[in-house]
């Protein structure tokens, strides 16, 4: 898709590999079927969630121990044969494609829980099981884990540490890095390492928050503790419509600038609310321009308090229809649209491309502006659906495929987003990662510095660049040949 | 006060170039914590200011010598707190410090730690280079966390510039229960009322009482109260008791004393660490005070006091070393930012 991006994915023992003792040697250490070197079984694994972006591997391992993923990483480490780790692969930046030359590490059978402490309120699950899974699992205890990303029905545990994922309700509960406790991860020397500990501050430098969203280019999580919690007594769901989304906005920032904290503050806009209603009939107002959506937890007496103070807050920055939800069916509706916003957008456009910056709260009316002006001026419909008490921005740019350059199109306007969030003192993910599709943004929102830095803390872990390389941190080449550009 | 930023990176580029070692110091409120080391004084305190507070967006950011009081006299002006709630030593100590040791106070385990609230930093690393990493913002996910791992890393990875902070509002309500209880009676009601969905903001065992502290809405403090007994404790002498607990003033080892920190699993059985003094974090921090010892406490922090030589953190493996070691050349190849302050080999 973008020229700059193959000079960078080369692996660095090109021409050197042998690969048929690395395919016999790896035979060696995984069972019949755990290594696919057809196209056609390798097919389901070119491509992550992001789709236009694929590429066969060329083999795949999908071990089902821990010391086959150490047996495998030691291989690829002996050879210089690059790996790209995978969980399930519902990942939004093209951070699982695979690597032309390179083998692919699934880590779905490593799909064990092995442990659950209702006592102290914390589970050991291994990288391939599944974010609901564990949710489910630990249910009968009353406990529930919190960060809950849209594919949390598939997604893994071991790629929401590799992204640091987050959910509907990480504005309240935080992201994967403020509920993990421990890893385990196996270098690329194929050591293996524990970061964190079964306490809650270990001594030294934070080795566990680093590893949380390095996109699996320091090492591959063989384990993970992580933290639950206590499901609330009683759960509250409102949606409050408005004339503006600048009016639903402020509403937000009034909000938590007031000091009340939702477990999840959600909007849609004009064109998202109508597709979600058409999709899913859940009686949202369809004549809003932005609707909020808000969820309160907590006990009886706390959820009471909080409520008046939302209504009312709510109704002073114009809220024309507030709707509280009566019972958990109600609430299970109300947030069925929101939830169905990407595949009701994707009913009313024949494809659509999904952005993740964050901005300042204070931003969102500016920004929504700025958005609808770029949509215009590119000719591309863009559905607006966030997560808006963290600021962090979800839009859906709508586009055809099949029409000569409207894809190109797109991305360009994506990238016009990113820069647009950066610019008033935001981010290009909050969320997703930058995988290989952000990497022209980087250059953008990192000096020259900050990115030699990130480069050196990837030769601390993997001197060769052997994992995921070409991912997340664009190389020296990449940057000048960046910088040469935006001057030329 | 001000912006100094210009002359610390000087000073930096300069100890580079001349292999000399440097030991930072903010409000010089930690010098008993960590190891041992000399080098070139580089002064923090006069790096300080509030470069900007937004109220409506629950952001801070700071230089980092700006005081920790300072920062609770601000935030309180608009009822906001920060979510940490670090020690301010008798208002000494300065954010940029409190980062680095990763300072945080009796509500760890609800509102969480440093990292938990720290949304970016600058960072000046060891070539004299001046960084930016992360940002203002509450979800930022774009390149490694370089932010977080300065968290406990005892500028061992860099000279933090500022820091930029999540802020939560100030409890609309609170009061502190205590229970009369031996310190296993309390682990176990610890564990059983962490379990519940309850305002609970604190949970320490010091001297047979258990202490509780519930902060949030005042109906969800009253009925949780109701639900929980106890007696109540009155609010001059609650505000004493978790002002001593953030402070680590029950605690202060005298010349000849060690004082040891445990961290692990809050269902770890009472005699797993003998002699506990005082218990933190609903379990999962305990405190032992002993006299001068020849040999460490196995699997315990050497926080304060004794041989500050040692390795007062402790041995990690021999793969993680080695990972540690590189990371720091990364950031500082000539070893000269606060060398051997975390451990005699970093």
């Amino acid at each position: 898709m973008n020229s700059l991006l193959n000079a960078s994915n080369k692996p660095p023992h090109e021409g050197v590999i042998d690969v048929s003792t690395f395919v016999s040697a790896l035979q060696k250490i995984l069972p019949v079927g755990a290594v696919i070197l057809s196209k056609e079984g390798q097919r389901p694994f070119e491509c992550d969630g992001l789709t236009v972006y694929q590429q066969l591997p060329l083999v795949t391992a999908m071990p089902e121990t821990v010391d086959q993923v150490q047996a495998i990483l030691r291989l690829s480490h002996l050879h210089g044969l690059p790996l790209v780790p995978r969980g399930a692969g519902t990942g939004l930046c093209a951070g699982a494609m695979p690597h032309a030359e390179g083998l692919l590490l699934v880590l779905t059978k490593l799909n064990q829980i092995v442990h659950v402490n209702h006592k102290t309120c914390t589970a050991t699950v291994q990288p391939g099981v599944r974010n609901l899974a564990l949710t489910e699992a630990v249910a009968p205890f009353g406990l529930y884990y919190a960060p809950d990303p849209s594919s949390q029905i598939a997604c893994t545990i071991g790629g929401n540490v590799a992204e640091n994922s987050g959910g509907v309700h990480c504005l309240k509960y935080g992201l994967t890095v403020n509920n993990l406790l421990q890893v385990t991860m196996v270098t690329i020397e194929g050591e293996i390492m524990t970061l964190g500990g079964a306490g809650l501050d270990e001594p030294g430098m934070d080795l566990l928050s680093l590893m949380v969203g390095s996109e699996g280019l320091l090492g591959v999580v063989v384990e993970a503790k992580v933290k639950l919690l206590p499901r609330a007594p009683r759960v509250q769901v409102l949606v409050a419509a408005y004339d503006t989304v600048t009016a639903a906005g402020d509403a937000v920032a009034a909000l938590i600038g007031q000091g009340i904290i939702p477990a999840g503050l959600e909007m849609m806009d004009h064109l998202a609310i109508s597709a979600a209603e058409d999709f899913v009939k859940v009686g949202y107002p369809t004549d809003a321009q932005a609707l909020l959506i808000c969820e309160l937890d907590g006990t009886d007496a706390e959820v009471e308090e909080q409520l008046l103070l939302v209504c009312e807050c709510f109704k002073q920055h114009g809220a024309h229809h507030i709707r509280i939800a009566k019972d958990a069916a109600e609430a299970a509706a109300l947030w069925q649209g929101r939830k169905a916003a990407f595949p009701a957008v994707g009913r009313i456009s024949p494809d659509y491309y999904c952005m993740d910056g964050t901005i300042p709260r204070s931003q969102v009316g500016y920004v929504l502006t700025r958005i609808s002006e770029l949509s215009q001026f590119y000719g591309l419909r863009v559905a607006n659906v966030f997560h808006a008490g963290d600021g962090n921005l979800h839009p859906l740019i709508l586009f055809d495929a099949s029409i000569d350059g409207e894809l190109e199109q797109a991305e360009l306007l994506g990238g016009d987003i990113l820069t647009l969030c950066v610019d008033v003192g935001g981010t290009i993910t909050g969320e997703h990662g930058v995988g290989l599709e952000k990497m022209p943004q980087m250059p953008y929102q990192f000096g020259d510095a900050e990115l030699a830095q990130f480069r050196r803390l990837k030769a601390a872990f993997d001197s060769e660049e052997l994992l995921n390389p070409g991912k997340a941190i664009p190389t020296l080449k990449y940057c000048q040949e960046y910088r040469s550009l935006q001057h030329g | 006060m001000g912006d100094l930023t210009v002359q610390l990176e000087q000073q930096i580029q300069h100890a580079y170039a001349t292999k000399t070692p440097l030991k930072i110091r903010g409000g010089n409120t930690k010098a008993s914590l960590g190891r041992e080391t000399s080098g070139e004084a580089m002064d923090m305190a006069d790096h300080s200011g509030v470069i900007s507070y937004s109220a409506t967006e629950l952001v801070v950011r700071a230089r980092a010598g700006t005081k920790i009081s300072l920062l609770n006299d601000l935030l309180a002006e608009q009822h906001q707190r920060l979510p940490f709630e670090p020690p301010s030593f008798a208002g000494e100590a300065t954010i940029g410090g409190t980062v680095a040791a990763n300072q945080t106070g009796a509500s760890r385990p609800w509102f969480g730690g440093v990292k938990d609230s720290l949304l970016g930093l600058g960072l000046i690393n060891g070539y004299g280079e001046v960084m930016q990493f992360g940002g203002q913002v509450m979800k930022n996910v774009a390149g490694f966390d370089v932010t977080r791992l300065q968290c406990g890393a005892m500028g061992s990875l860099g000279l933090i510039t500022d820091v930029s902070i999540k802020v939560l509002p100030e409890f609309k309500a609170g009061h502190t229960l205590t229970f009369d209880m031996t310190i296993e009676a309390a682990l176990e009601a610890m564990l059983k009322w962490a379990n519940l969905s309850l305002p609970i903001t604190g949970m320490s065992h010091f001297k047979g009482l258990l202490y509780v502290r519930l902060q949030g809405g005042a109906g969800g403090v009253a009925s949780a109260s109701t639900f929980l007994g106890g007696e109540k404790l009155a609010s001059k002498a609650a505000e004493i008791f978790w002002q001593a607990i953030r402070e680590g003033s029950f605690l202060q080892p005298r010349h000849d004393q060690t004082l040891w920190r445990w961290s692990g699993a809050s269902d770890t059985l009472a005699n797993t660490v003998p002699n506990t003094s005082l218990i933190n974090w609903a379990g999962a921090e305990r405190w032992v005070l002993t006299e001068a010892l020849d040999t460490p406490l196995e699997g315990l922090v050497q926080y304060q006091g004794g041989d500050r030589l040692a390795e007062v953190y402790g041995a990690i493996s021999a793969p993680q070393q080695a990972l540690q070691q590189r990371i720091k050349h990364a950031f500082d190849p000539h070893g000269i930012l606060n060398a051997g302050r975390l451990y005699a080999w970093m």
